[in-house]
């Protein structure tokens, strides 16, 4: 089983629905894929169909010290997903706290699931340093950093580095970071600049393939399904394939 | 054929299937392993092969039985199964891969040729009345001169070299300056762009590159497009020797350690330098090297009769077996575009030579004699577009055919120093082959000697004749199959030659006599063929030749049943024969009748990944099937994406690196969507040639669905045409007879390719705004 975290510098780049629409790219190549949303943002469900009522989630099951076994949907999708549950703003705060005084909470939550020996954990994560962050990147084994193709992304390279320079780099199990554009447009030259500068800085840690900005992603959201159901032809999709078979090779390659 | 590879192109019909699966089992096969080549392969290894004398002796014995077998006289019967037999071990061999096979096989060919012609010379001449003996003497010669360039052409392609690109050093620093040259003189500006901003795109160390634009126009708005984009606009106050004096003035100009020519319509792939000069860096002595001339459009004979891309066509052969051929003899020739060449070297032999009007092949030479060496890599890296109409293509065959005579007068290759022996054979056959105009002519009406005046130009009977002259024909054509079959399809040279003869004739004989002597340009018509009409003009000397050969026919049948039904089986094959050349000329007849070409622009085929930006702001991924000037046809995953006239931003794609062009949907029909450009920026208009016509793989895959070559298959190809020519021959005929209204008018055909004109017209209509890339008549 590996462990994937997907995460971002800065909110509104599109990490939530990339960790989505990779998980159903990489279910639709056979793989068995959970998803695990640790954003209070709690939005992750609704890219797969999930009821906007139910308020079920992971908090939930950890306050009440019960299993994430009760809070595990499956879609109709092809993968599995651990909503973060609708929450009271005590509850966030209780649950935090709670985070921060037990490090190896996610670790033993994951372990207590079944797995699947080739299957794949994705969790999406809320942007920038947090407390969700910190535990997330123990245990990955692998990260992705989605970035959009402006300056200020750009800024943020160092700080990334430094957090997974922390809590990564030294651990045996992990297996690299690599990152990714989203909402990329090749007709802003700005786009295409700070993609040759990330290109330059990052080399073979870029994935070659960004991903469009498309309107047909925001759309799918809005039917509440991944973006390979409701526009299959759409750039983004295709660009989401092309990356899931890239990261699966870097898995791949590490399990040899 | 019990083992069959997956198909990498399904084809629907079973016979092209077969024929995929005969070709696999030829190339790729089991017999590779078979027991022949255990016993080849101890025969190449033999010790023998190390001694000067055993060489000698075993060379001796094998010239005795080789004479031997040409020359001893034999009864029609033993005649008859002797040439079976080696007619059957050839038949066997075909099946091996090998060239130790093509070897035997030419061997085979070369036996039965000569012991024809020596038959031929020692048996059956009668110079006893002057008809016989003229005619018998004419023909012989058309004879002997086929069969030397039969064994020349042996020669100069038994063993391709198939060079491969040499890669360049890793660092590069090491790399040499390149001047790129692009000669221009009258062509308009739409032509030179594409090729220039091709050029511009070439990889290459930036600082090392620079591009000329040779203009003998001296035209301003050359020199203003030249600035635009950042070249070099060169001119010289004259116009002395064209396109070799234009080159020869910028050599004193610019100082790169290479130069690189094109012509201005030949447009180069980025890859170019890369594939070429890491030859240069190896090899200190070589001048020259060069690449194929890679056409994108069809050719007068490909659009005439329909073949484009199924037929190899008429310059295939030189580019790819011959050129590959002479490379292994150090004798590539230079071909004047799609080249690199070491100025050092150029300059040594002093520029490019100005002596004949094909200075391109005459450099060359110029290079051997100086002991240096030319290479060929037989990839395209460049295209260009093929000649508009067979005038014009007739006029551009006149104009080498004379420059290979004028050389072949002024500086002959079997003589002077500094040439290999297989240098002046290369040399020659090159040459000796553009003087098939008269030999041609001869065996298009070499029958009605007979049929008209009764003259036995072969003095045998008919059935002695057969055995001998039978042989020669099956083997050369079987060996040339064998040979050549990927590059030209059998009997189409035949075709081929024969459409030309009349033309190269006078000049390659005046230049013989003459070499300053006489211009032959036909008017080249150019530009669009409105609608289909058969040219009158090109076709006539055939039409003669035509009438005469049918009444040649009725004769011949007058001859069978009343005049000389003493002697039938002479009728008869003369009879076999005019119908033979019937059938030729009918081809011919179908190859000037100019198919309707209604665009201006060609549109290529392609298949690469698209993205279509529409206006909702959603991105669909699509495949981009053909471009156009100015235009591309897209495959949609789906019908009714792509709404007509909605703006779109169509992406194109090299390696990952994405370009970006304004469009407009200009016609959409279920999932085949067009689309214009529009306003390209230069920045833009230099992405796209990188992104269609420069790309490095971009002809590649030309020849993948080509039928492969079988003799009667050829044979029926030919005879299909055949009567096509006829079918446009009757239909023009009486159009003329019973029509005095200008021809053509009244034949308006409903438009099949009415969106790809829709495209054009507009693209060229805009109100002042420039197409993109215009290939429109040179």
């Amino acid at each position: 089983m590996t462990v994937i975290a997907v995460i971002s510098p800065k909110g509104g780049v599109g990490k939530t629905t990339v960790a989505v629409n990779l998980a159903s790219a990489m279910a639709e190549n056979g793989r068995v894929v959970r998803l695990v949303d640790m954003d209070p943002q709690n939005a992750l469900r609704l890219h797969l169909g999930g009821d906007p009522g139910d308020v079920n989630g992971l908090v939930h099951q950890t306050l009440q010290q019960s299993s994430w076994y009760y809070t595990e949907y499956d879609s109709a999708y092809g993968v599995s997903f651990i909503p973060y549950g609708k929450v009271s703003e005590v509850e966030r705060i209780t649950f935090e706290a709670y985070l921060a005084q037990t490090p190896n909470w996610l670790r033993d939550n994951i372990a207590e699931l079944d797995h699947d020996p080739a299957g794949l954990t994705i969790i999406d994560t809320p942007p920038g340093p947090s407390v969700y962050v910190q535990q997330v990147l123990s245990i990955a084994n692998l990260v992705l950093v989605v970035m959009i193709p402006d300056a200020g992304s750009y800024a943020t390279l160092p700080a990334i580095e430094g957090l997974l320079d922390y809590y990564c780099a030294h651990r045996s199990d992990f297996y690299g970071s690599y990152y990714v554009l989203n909402q990329f447009d090749a007709e802003h030259p700005l786009n295409r600049d700070i993609k040759n500068v990330m290109q330059n800085t990052l080399g073979e840690r870029l994935a070659p393939h960004s991903i469009h900005r498309d309107e047909s992603l925001s759309e799918a959201l809005a039917f509440q399904q991944p973006a390979a159901n409701y526009a299959p032809h759409s750039q983004a999709v295709d660009d989401l394939a092309q990356l899931a078979v890239w990261l699966e090779n870097k898995v791949a390659r590490v399990a040899r | 054929m019990s083992k069959v590879q997956p198909e990498k192109n399904p084809v629907s019909s079973a016979g092209v299937q077969r024929e995929d699966r005969r070709s696999r089992s030829r190339e790729q096969s089991r017999y590779r392993f078979g027991k022949l080549n255990e016993y080849t392969t101890a025969m190449i290894e033999w010790y023998g092969w190390e001694h000067r004398y055993w060489r000698i002796a075993v060379m001796l014995v094998v010239l005795v039985l080789f004479v031997f077998s040409m020359s001893v006289p034999m009864s029609l019967a033993v005649q008859s199964v002797y040439a079976a037999t080696i007619f059957a071990i050839s038949l066997f061999l075909c099946r091996y891969t090998g060239t130790l096979f093509t070897l035997v096989m030419v061997v085979f060919s070369v036996n039965q040729s000569s012991r024809y012609l020596y038959w031929r010379m020692t048996e059956t001449l009668v110079l006893d009345n002057w008809v016989d003996g003229t005619f018998g003497i004419i023909l012989l010669l058309a004879e002997i001169y086929a069969w030397m360039v039969l064994l020349l052409g042996y020669v100069q392609t038994i063993w391709p070299l198939k060079r491969k690109p040499e890669p360049m050093p890793e660092d590069t620093a090491l790399w040499p300056s390149v001047d790129i040259y692009i000669t221009t003189y009258d062509e308009p500006l739409r032509v030179v762009r594409p090729t220039v901003l091709a050029a511009l795109a070439i990889d290459w160390p930036r600082d090392k590159l620079n591009i000329y634009l040779l203009d003998d126009g001296r035209r301003e708005e050359f020199r203003e497009f030249a600035e635009s984009v950042g070249i070099t606009h060169l001119t010289r106050d004259n116009n002395f020797h064209a396109k070799a004096g234009n080159i020869n003035a910028a050599l004193t100009k610019t100082s790169g350690e290479f130069v690189a020519i094109f012509d201005c319509d030949h447009i180069p792939a980025r890859s170019f330098l890369q594939m070429t000069m890491g030859w240069f860096l190896r090899d200190p002595k070589l001048g020259m090297i060069q690449t194929p001339h890679h056409f994108l459009s069809a050719d007068p004979f490909e659009r005439n009769l329909g073949t484009f891309r199924r037929v190899p066509n008429e310059g295939e052969l030189f580019y790819g077996l011959i050129q590959d051929g002479n490379d292994l003899w150090n004798a590539t020739f230079f071909c004047g575009s799609c080249a690199v060449t070491r100025r050092s070297i150029l300059l040594e032999i002093g520029g490019v030579a100005v002596e004949t009007v094909t200075e391109d092949a005459h450099t060359a030479l110029k290079m051997h004699r100086m002991g240096y060496t030319t290479a060929y890599i037989s990839i395209p890296q460049a295209a260009g577009l093929a000649t508009e109409s067979l005038s014009a293509h007739v006029g551009q065959r006149i104009r080498w055919a004379r420059g290979m005579a004028q050389i072949f007068r002024v500086d002959n290759p079997l003589f002077g120093k500094g040439l290999s022996l297989m240098q002046r054979l290369c040399y020659s056959n090159a040459m000796l082959h553009f003087f098939y105009g008269l030999p041609r002519i001869i065996f298009l009406t070499a029958p009605l000697s007979y049929l008209f005046f009764q003259a036995h130009i072969i003095n045998a009977e008919a059935l002695i004749i057969a055995a001998y002259a039978i042989p020669h024909l099956a083997h050369a054509n079987l060996t040339n199959s064998r040979m050549q079959g990927a590059h030209r399809h059998s009997f189409w040279a035949e075709l081929y030659e024969s459409t030309l003869a009349w033309y190269i004739l006078r000049p390659t004989l005046v230049a013989l006599i003459d070499p300053k002597f006489g211009k032959f340009n036909v008017t080249a018509k150019g530009g669009l063929v409105e609608k289909e009409f058969l040219d009158w003009q090109i076709g006539a000397p055939y039409l003669i030749m035509l009438a005469l050969n049918i009444v040649g026919l009725l004769t011949g049948f007058v001859r069978l049943f009343w005049w000389n039904s003493f002697e039938a089986q002479t009728v008869i094959l003369n009879l076999i024969w005019t119908i033979y050349n019937l059938v030729l000329l009918g081809a011919t007849m179908a190859v000037a009748t100019e198919a309707k070409q209604v665009r201006a622009n060609h549109r290529v085929n392609c298949n690469q990944k698209a993205m279509l930006k529409l206006n909702d702001g959603s991105r669909v991924v699509c495949r981009a099937s053909d471009y156009s000037e100015g235009g591309l046809g897209l495959i949609m995953p789906d019908a009714g994406m792509a709404p007509l006239h909605s703006e779109v931003r169509v992406s194109l794609f090299m390696g990952v690196r994405e370009f970006v062009f304004p469009a407009r949907v200009v016609f959409a029909r279920d999932t085949v969507v067009g689309i214009e450009f529009e306003g390209l920026s230069l920045q833009q208009q230099m992405d796209l040639v990188q992104c269609t016509l420069a790309r490095a793989d971009a002809w590649l895959d030309w020849t993948d669905n080509r039928v492969v070559d079988r003799p009667m298959k050829g044979l029926q190809e030919i005879l299909f045409h055949s009567m096509k020519g006829y079918g446009h021959l009757w239909h023009y005929l009486m159009k003329r007879v019973g029509s005095t209204r200008p021809q053509g008018v009244e034949d308006k055909k409903p438009e099949r390719d009415g969106f790809y004109q829709n495209i054009s017209k507009k693209i060229t209509g805009k109100n002042g705004n420039p197409p993109i890339f215009s290939w429109g008549q040179k």
